[in-house]
């Protein structure tokens, strides 16, 4: 059968050589681009090998939007266009479009989503590790209602598995490799009364104990030390006086709070790691100083897992969790540098692994209320103004295009946010304010919104989901994100 | 209106021994928030300069504490808070409390204001709201 489909293959690739010479675009670049890339699709083949490595990558926010922004900025860092620019997962075999609502709401949040791909059912926003029977915050409605998470279905096939993020280690994405509760927010304490579930961090640390988590390394220091306590300049705020950073110490793990702890960790040692870099959230990827690339405390934990699993493989999620919160503050230029460093984190995973036994899946959670304007000219900024098409060129005019209250205009903006052009003390009216490329490319800029909120939103638009190695093909057509789920572990089990 | 990049070259062309040009910049036209700021926290150089001098920022009047103050907060960005990622309200990093000439009359957190004032490093805890900053203008006026 596989050698007449190869010969098949062969036919039509002949075929179509001879098709595209007898054509006046035969020598044009795009034309012999598009046929390069026909004959590397016709050559495709499916692994269907078990992955003894399933490793996904998870931009918080990065829908089809933000990831077009992001591939822009990173193609005009390196001083081009940006359009042509190719990010790592970009070069990946394998895509579906994911839909990404939550069981109650049609604008997910991270905590709905990361459920559904963590535990392959979608549920309720703001609720990790649970399914769609819970009362958000009512911890009453707990039992009977929990639900496996692939750290816990890897563990027990004998992998070792991690969790990486720029937020908070207790954060939504993260929480959903290993929690179990009704309210995302209850990440070091729960309501007087609540005696069915614990906090977000003590899970965390019962997951270690137990040997389902075996690095774990991101923001959040602050939910771990009690009151009263500090550690590397961040005061505790466990309220119940626990110390979970010393009770990780004590079973053993490395502990690194900031660039120079993170270099001394010994990743050869067997012992879990414990990398809290910040009270709260890491730093923007723009800002960072003292601390770990996301790229790098991801090959951390791909060489940590890789010693203590050897043939036994491990399963791994690193998310870029700030991509979020920069658009939530309506600030692109923070945004696509933070989107950068999570494509890093992507080729540090590609180049660390094997296509041939390990599974790499690239995704987002959700979408933001992003958008994008019209008609610019090729090489436009795009954290700046849009330009003008040159009709007798290739690169925009240099003269920014002027809507019909004659101010110039930026490429990229949102829906909603802090930066509305509406002002309360204008009776909620506005007019629209004049904007240059100086002002539009700071890093500080946000872009123009229309409806006025203090934070951006979230949207509910498709994401897309990238992968590589066995059984990525399976990723195909429109999917709901709990499928990721299934592949994944489709993939770690196939015989 | 001379813009940054233009005051700049200017500032570049006469004035080489000067070890700091921000400085330069900030005794005339505004300078941003987080040049107030050293790369992963302290002040920088051109606070430390500038301690005790007049100097105006841009920024945004974060939603005032309480009313009637002659006291409010200067954000780099307009105050963005996520329902969804955050438990409360958390300042950013970077901040500068102001204190003002006049009760302050506020001004909605997304419209970008200026302010001058005279640059004050060190701790400091207002003894009507508790709020701590390490970096204040005082005296100051905005619009």
């Amino acid at each position: 059968m596989k050698s007449t489909l190869v010969a098949s293959v062969a036919a039509i690739a002949a075929a179509t050589t001879a098709f595209a010479q007898d054509l006046p675009q035969a020598g044009n670049d795009w034309f012999t681009a598009g046929q390069e890339r026909l004959q590397a699709e016709l050559a495709k083949q499916p692994n269907t090998s078990k992955a003894k490595n399933v490793i996904i990558l998870i931009s918080d926010g990065n829908g089809v939007g933000t990831n077009y922004a992001s591939r822009v900025w990173a193609g005009q860092q390196e001083g081009g266009f940006g359009d042509e620019y190719v990010q790592p997962h970009e070069a990946f075999p394998n895509l579906a479009l994911v839909k990404t609502y939550n069981v109650n709401a049609q604008t997910p949040d991270s905590a709905g989503t990361g459920t559904a791909m963590m535990s392959g059912i979608k549920t309720k926003a703001g609720i990790i590790g649970v399914n769609e029977n819970i009362v958000r915050g009512d911890c009453s409605t707990i039992e009977g209602n929990t639900v496996a998470s692939m750290n816990e279905i890897m563990t027990e096939m004998g992998k070792e598995t991690g969790i990486v993020s720029t937020a908070r280690i207790t954060h939504a994405t993260p929480a959903s490799a290993y929690a179990k509760s009704v309210d995302r927010n209850f990440e070091d304490s729960v309501p007087e009364g609540c005696t069915q579930q614990t906090d977000i961090a003590t899970q965390l640390i019962d997951a270690m104990e137990a040997g389902i988590i075996d690095v774990a390394m991101g923001g959040g220091l602050r939910h771990f030390l009690p009151e009263g306590t500090e550690v590397a300049g961040v005061s505790g705020r466990r309220a119940d006086g626990v110390n979970l950073v010393e009770r990780a110490q004590g079973l053993g793990a490395q502990f690194a709070t900031d660039q120079a702890s993170f270099e001394a960790v010994d990743a050869a040692a067997g012992t879990p790691i414990l990398g809290l870099f910040e009270g709260s959230h890491m730093m923007y990827e723009a800002d960072r100083a003292d601390e770990p690339s996301l790229a790098e405390m991801t090959g951390a934990a791909i060489a940590a897992l890789q010693a203590k699993s050897g043939d036994n493989g491990f399963f791994l999620q690193v998310e870029a969790g700030r991509v979020d919160h920069a658009n939530h503050a309506g600030n692109l230029a923070r945004v696509v540098a933070d989107q950068k460093a999570f494509a890093d984190a992507v080729a540090m995973a590609d180049e660390m692994t094997d296509d041939a036994d390990t599974l790499i899946v690239v995704t987002a959670d959700h979408e933001h209320a992003i958008a994008f304007n019209g008609y610019c000219g090729r090489g436009s900024d795009i954290l700046g103004l849009c330009m003008g098409i040159d009709g007798a060129g290739v690169a925009h005019t240099g003269e920014p295009l002027l809507a019909k209250d004659g101010h110039a205009y930026t490429v990229a903006g949102y829906l909603n946010g802090a930066g509305s052009i509406l002002r309360e003390d204008m009776n909620w009216a506005g007019v629209r304010p004049a904007v240059d490329q100086e002002d539009a490319t700071d890093l500080d800029y946000n872009q123009q919104a229309l409806i006025p909120m203090s934070s951006e939103t979230h949207s509910g638009e498709d994401v897309a989901v990238y992968a590589k190695g066995p059984w990525a093909h399976l990723f195909d057509g429109t999917i709901e994100q709990n499928v990721i789920f299934h592949v994944m572990h489709h993939a770690a089990t196939a015989e | 209106m001379l813009k940054r990049r233009d005051f700049l070259k200017t500032a570049a062309a006469g004035t080489a021994a000067v070890s700091c040009p921000a400085v330069l910049r900030a005794a005339d036209g505004p300078i941003k928030l987080r040049e107030l700021y050293a790369k992963g926290g302290g002040f920088s150089e051109l606070a430390t300069e500038m301690e005790g001098k007049r100097l105006t920022v841009e920024g945004f009047m974060a939603p005032p504490l309480k009313a009637d103050m002659k006291f409010f907060v200067l954000t780099k960005m307009p105050m963005a808070v996520c329902p969804f990622c955050e438990t409360e309200a958390e300042w950013p990093a970077n901040i500068l409390a102001v204190y003002t000439k006049r009760v302050v009359d506020v001004i909605p957190f997304n419209v970008k204001i200026e302010t001058r004032g005279v640059l004050e490093l060190g701790g400091f805890t207002d003894p009507d709201t508790g709020f701590v900053s390490l970096v204040r203008l005082s005296d100051a006026t905005y619009a």
